[in-house]
C-alpha cells in the first residue's frame, strides 16, 4: 500500500533520513523503532508531506505522493497523530474534531462515538483541559472521523500512564479489526508494539536497519540490543 | 437629561469613529494573525474602497450598490497582493513590511496619477436627521454605524462559528496540524488576506460622504488602528474591538472637548502604556 523508496530528507544542509526503503502492506499494523536523533519524526512529517522530499519517492497505491502538500494527502486518506498530538487546545474537543472532517466533510461518524463514548459528553470543554491521556484519545478521534486508509501515528503513547497505554492499545486494535486501517506506528514504547504490530522495523541513522516479528521483541532479544542498545 | 443632550452628538460621532476604526484593525487583525504580515499598505486598500464608491458612482450606481462593490474590488486587489507579492515572502517577515510600505506608495501614486491629487467628495444617501436621545443626528452616520456593526457581528460569528471560520482560526493557531487535517492553508490565506483587505475597503466606502477622498486618506486610519491593536491585543476579536474603542473614542472625545494634538499625545502615551504592560500574546480568536 505504502512504499517508501531510498528516501532522503532532512532539515536545510543536515540531511536526516539516509535512503530510507519500506513498504507497508495493506491492513497490517507496522511500527517503526529507534533511539531518540534517529529520524523517526522526520519519517512522519515526510510522510505527512509536512517536510520536502529531498531524494527518493513514496507512493501510495501506486500513486507517487513524495511532493503532494499536506492537505491533498489527508484528502487521499492519510490521517496522522503527530508527536505531542497536535491538539488545538483553545477549540473544544467538537471543534477539533470537526477539523479532522477538513479532509472530506461531512458528519462525525457513528464508530467515532462508539469508540470514543467520553467525546460527546465533553464536546463543549477546551481541549486544552484533558489530561495528557484524554488529549492521546482525541487526537486519535480527529484522525480517524475522516475514515482514513493509512494513519501515521507518531509516538501516541509518550507520556502516558500504564494503564492509558493499554487502553490505546486495546482501541487501535479494535480500530484495525473494525475498519481494516493500515497503521505505521512510530513508537518506543516495546509493550505497545509488541501488542498491536505485526511488523517492526528499526531506524538507526536515518535508514532501516532491519525487522523483525513484532511479537518476537523483547527487551532482551538480541534485535532490540543491536538496534535500540537497550 | 441636559447633560446627555448636550454630549449625544459627540458621543455618537466617536462611536461611528470606533466603529469605522474596529473595522480596519479588524481587517489588519486578521491579516495579521493568519500570515503575520503586517500590512502597511492597509490605509491604501481603504483608500481604494472610497475611491470605488466615488468611480461606480460617477458612472450610474446608487450609493449603497458603490457601498457593496468597494469590499469586493479591495478583497480582489488583496486577493492579488496575496498571490502575487506577500505569498512570495511568505518566510520573511520583515521583508514583508517593507514590501507593503512599498506597495501603500505604488497605490497611493497610482490613484494620484489616474485621479489627480486633489480630494473627491461623495455625497451620502440621505441629508435627513433622525431624533436619537431626543437630540437631531444625521441619519447617514446612524446607517454608517449599523452596517459597521453588523459588518462586525457578522464577521467575529463568522470566525467564531462557521466551518471555513474554524479552518481559518486553525490555520492561524497551527498551520501545520491544520494542513495535515486537510485544510489548504495557502487557500486560507488567500481568503483572509482578501477578507481583511474588503473589511479595509468597506471601511473606506462607509467613510466617502464624511471625509475627503483623496490618495492619502488611509493613512489617517492605519495609525490608529494599529494604536488600538497595541492596546487591545490582537489575541481576540473582543480585544480589537476594545482597543478601538480606547483609541477611537480618546482620540474623537479628548480631540473636542481639549485639544487635537493633546488627543494624540493621550493617544500614543496609552498605546505606550498599553505596550509596556501586555506580555506577548498571539493572535487567538
Amino acid at each position: 500500500m505504502l512504499e517508501i523508496r531510498d528516501l532522503y530528507a532532512g532539515y536545510g544542509q543536515s540531511m536526516v533520513l539516509q535512503g530510507v526503503s519500506i513498504g507497508i502492506a495493506r491492513g497490517t499494523v507496522t511500527a517503526l523503532l529507534g533511539r531518540n536523533g534517529m529520524g523517526k519524526t522526520t519519517l512522519c512529517r515526510v510522510l505527512m508531506g509536512l517536510l520536502p522530499v529531498s531524494g527518493g519517492t513514496i507512493t501510495l497505491d501506486n500513486n507517487d505522493i513524495s511532493r503532494a502538500p499536506p492537505h491533498r494527502l489527508a484528502r487521499m486518506g492519510i490521517g496522522y497523530v503527530p508527536q505531542g498530538r497536535g491538539i488545538f487546545g483553545d477549540f473544544t474537543v467538537q471543534e477539533n474534531l470537526a477539523l479532522g472532517l477538513s479532509a472530506r466533510g461531512g458528519r462525525v461518524p457513528a464508530h467515532i462515538h462508539e469508540w470514543f463514548p467520553m467525546f460527546a459528553e465533553w464536546r463543549r470543554r477546551k481541549a486544552g483541559t484533558l489530561s495528557g491521556g484524554e488529549q492521546a484519545m482525541l487526537a486519535l478521534a480527529r484522525a480517524l472521523v475522516s475514515g482514513p486508509r493509512l494513519l501515521i501515528l507518531d509516538e501516541p503513547s509518550e507520556g502516558l500512564q500504564p494503564s492509558r497505554v493499554s487502553e490505546i492499545g486495546d482501541l487501535l486494535r479494535r480500530i484495525v479489526a473494525d475498519k481494516h486501517v493500515t497503521v505505521f506506528l512510530v513508537e518506543q514504547n516495546l509493550e505497545l508494539v509488541r501488542r498491536v504490530a505485526s511488523i517492526a522495523a528499526f531506524l538507526v541513522d536515518g535508514a532501516i536497519a532491519g525487522g523483525a516479528a513484532a511479537r518476537e521483541l523483547s527487551p532482551r532479544s538480541g534485535v532490540i540490543h543491536r538496534h535500540l542498545g537497550l | 437629561m441636559e447633560v446627555l443632550v448636550a454630549w449625544a452628538p459627540l458621543l455618537l460621532d466617536a462611536l461611528s469613529f470606533v466603529l469605522v476604526l474596529a473595522l480596519v484593525a479588524l481587517g489588519l487583525v486578521v491579516i495579521f494573525g493568519l500570515l503575520g504580515v503586517i500590512n502597511l499598505a492597509h490605509g491604501e486598500l481603504l483608500m481604494l474602497g472610497g475611491y470605488t464608491v466615488v468611480v461606480a458612482m460617477g458612472w450610474g450606481a446608487p450609493f449603497w450598490l458603490a457601498v457593496a462593490i468597494a469590499p469586493l474590488v479591495a478583497g480582489v486587489v488583496g486577493a492579488v497582493v496575496e498571490l502575487v507579492l506577500i505569498r512570495r515572502l511568505a518566510a520573511r517577515p520583515l521583508d514583508t513590511i517593507l514590501a507593503t510600505w512599498g506597495l501603500a506608495i505604488v497605490l497611493q501614486q497610482a490613484v494620484t496619477l489616474a485621479f489627480g491629487p486633489r480630494s473627491r467628495s461623495v455625497v451620502a444617501p440621505t441629508d435627513t436627521s433622525a431624533l436619537v436621545a431626543g437630540i437631531s443626528y444625521p441619519a447617514y452616520r446612524l446607517q454608517l454605524m449599523a452596517v459597521a456593526a453588523v459588518v462586525l457581528v457578522g464577521t467575529m460569528t463568522w470566525l467564531a462559528r462557521s466551518g471555513a471560520g474554524l479552518r481559518a482560526r486553525a490555520a492561524i493557531a497551527d498551520p501545520a496540524m491544520a494542513a495535515a487535517l486537510g485544510v489548504n492553508v495557502g487557500l486560507v490565506r488567500l481568503q483572509c488576506f482578501a477578507l481583511g483587505a474588503a473589511l479595509a475597503g468597506l471601511a473606506g466606502a462607509l467613510l466617502a460622504p464624511i471625509v475627503s477622498v483623496d490618495p492619502h486618506m488611509g493613512f489617517g486610519f492605519l495609525v490608529p488602528a494599529f494604536l488600538a491593536i497595541l492596546v487591545g491585543g490582537s489575541a481576540t476579536v473582543a480585544g480589537v474591538l476594545g482597543g478601538a474603542g480606547v483609541i477611537g473614542g480618546a482620540d474623537s472625545l479628548l480631540g473636542h472637548w481639549v485639544s487635537p494634538v493633546l488627543a494624540q499625545i493621550v493617544v500614543f502615551v496609552v498605546a505606550i502604556l498599553a505596550i509596556r504592560l501586555r506580555s506577548g500574546r498571539t493572535t487567538r480568536f
